[in-house]
């Protein structure tokens, strides 16, 4: 186990591409870190430069106070769980998982020890001696994960291990790797797309997108505080609505849209009097209520919720409403924003 | 490691191949060949073309297919295998008897010149060739009987059978 110091690390490719700026992050002994977001973020580009995979352009790469930034990949004690789950596939599962503690030429008998440790964990003990095309995708992975295990490194990095696995073991397989965390306690970096993957999962996340890190926090504060209209539309399923409005008086006032504000929000949004800003309402933020009308396009149910798409003053919108309702096409249904969020029109950034 | 190494060690047969016995053999197959294209290297002739060679010829077919379904059988603690190759081992040494020792007997007329077919050096290279391969085929064979039956013996002990 392990912390880690990510100081101002910048990735510029010989193309003169700017993958990843400026990124600064201290991620303490046992924490569990998320990166997410959309495809060519650079978060998989971060994950390869603490790996060693890849050099770093320009700043430092801290592990346990030690600066390993130029340091080569073997000298760096350092797990990666790959996607395409990168095993052997001439050789068994136990052999799979001895393999990288074979090559370091440990004690034979050492190395069947930890095998069996990890396979344990991991609920393979009776695979070890098939090969890998035997098993299925999420019994793959595990493997993957258990050869990770054995090398008991400082750090495990996850480059989005789950991206293969169907929806169902894609779940079962989230939650193996929360509990294996919990029992390893080891500092872990994850690498994602997928946003339920990262709020299940993550201790703190780092939402990026276009190389830069949006925000940094919690689960919870990401999708309760989010700091710009990236983050806000990134993290939550589904994602937040968006209006534009035009703060007038105690009002907001947008397309099919009047919404009166609080004592806390008028004072939020004192300097923009007269200005228009991006009102922002998640979907379980939409309740039954008086004042905006939601035209149906359709109607998902969900068991105790059900989903509406629909539109706003024009816009489209999507409603979470907390019933079994059936609505049709053309409906008009009543609702109020329970809570919402505001955001400056040119910065994108939150308004507090 | 919490468990006694000596219960690791037999543990670890459950998991692993018999990789020493098998390379083992393959030492085996590698001097016999050393061995059989050996006795072409002088110039003898036409010594060689009679029954005994054909018969040689065939039986060091059979020595390297078997030893190398032996070494397959090996690698997964097949004990039958292990006695095959035990017994392919010291007929490598009953072969020393064959064409080496009646070659280095025999002379042959070159130029007008008798001369030996096998001369003293390449009789001392054909046997050890063949002492090396008969030794790698019968260690391969014993380690194969040693690890198989303590194999059996600890998968009885554990109920796995």
């Amino acid at each position: 186990m392990a912390s880690l110091s990510l100081q101002n690390l910048n990735k510029i490719y010989d193309n003169n591409v700017q993958a990843v700026f400026d990124f600064n992050i201290d991620i303490n002994d046992g924490e569990f870190i998320v990166l997410v977001g959309p495809s060519g973020c650079g978060k998989s580009t971060t994950l390869r430069m603490i790996a060693g995979l890849e050099d770093i352009s320009s700043g430092r790469l801290i592990i346990d106070g030690e600066d390993v930034t130029q340091k080569p990949p073997k000298d760096r004690d350092i797990a990666m769980v790959f996607q395409n789950y990168a095993l052997y596939g001439h050789m068994t599962i136990y052999e799979n998982m001895a393999f990288s503690l074979t090559l370091r030429h440990e004690d034979p008998n050492v190395i069947h020890e930890k095998v069996l440790a990890a396979a344990e964990i991991l609920g393979l003990t009776d695979q070890l001696n098939k090969k890998p095309k035997q098993l299925s995708g999420g019994q793959r992975q595990r493997v993957a994960m258990g050869r990770a295990i054995v090398r008991t490194p400082k750090v495990f990095l996850f480059d989005e291990p789950l991206s293969n696995l169907d929806a169902k073991l894609r779940g079962a397989t989230r939650r193996e790797i929360l509990l294996l965390h919990k029992r390893l306690g080891a500092t872990m970096i994850y690498v994602t797309h997928d946003q339920t993957e990262a709020l299940t999962l993550a201790d703190r996340i780092v939402c990026m997108s276009m190389g830069y890190v949006q925000q940094i926090g919690t689960p919870l504060e990401l999708y309760d505080n989010p700091a710009n209209l990236f983050v806000a539309s990134f993290i939550g399923l589904p994602p937040m609505n968006f209006f534009d409005c035009k703060v007038e008086g105690d009002k907001l006032v947008g397309d099919g849209i009047e919404y009166s504000l609080k004592d806390e929000e008028k004072e939020t949004l004192k300097d923009y009097a007269g200005k228009v800003i991006t009102l922002g309402v998640r979907p379980e933020n939409i309740v039954h209520g008086e004042g905006i009308k939601l035209s149906v396009i359709s109607n998902e149910n969900l068991g105790q919720t059900t989903l509406v798409h629909g539109t706003i003053g024009g816009h489209k919108a999507t409603a979470k409403l907390r019933e079994w309702a059936n609505y049709k096409l053309g409906d008009e249904v009543s609702v109020a924003f329970e809570r919402v969020h505001f955001f400056d029109k040119e910065t994108t950034n939150v308004i507090r | 490691m919490t468990r006694d190494v000596k219960e690791i060690k037999k543990d670890r047969l459950l998991y692993t191949k018999n990789k020493l016995s098998a390379n083992l053999s393959y030492l085996g197959i590698l001097f016999g060949v050393l061995y059989f294209v050996n006795i072409y290297q002088s110039d003898v002739n036409n010594y060689y073309y009679t029954i005994t060679i054909g018969l040689s010829v065939v039986y060091n077919l059979m020595f390297l297919l078997v030893t190398f379904l032996s070494s397959e059988g090996l690698k997964n603690y097949k004990i039958s295998y292990a006695y095959a190759i035990i017994v392919v081992g010291i007929l490598q040494i009953a072969r020393i008897w064959g064409i080496p020792t009646m070659a280095h007997k025999a002379t042959t007329i070159i130029d007008g010149v008798e001369t030996m077919v096998m001369d003293d050096s390449q009789f001392r290279y054909c046997t050890v060739m063949l002492l090396l391969s008969a030794a790698a085929c019968i260690l391969a064979g014993v380690i194969g009987i040693y690890k198989s039956v303590t194999l059996n013996n600890y998968k009885k002990e554990k109920g796995l059978e």
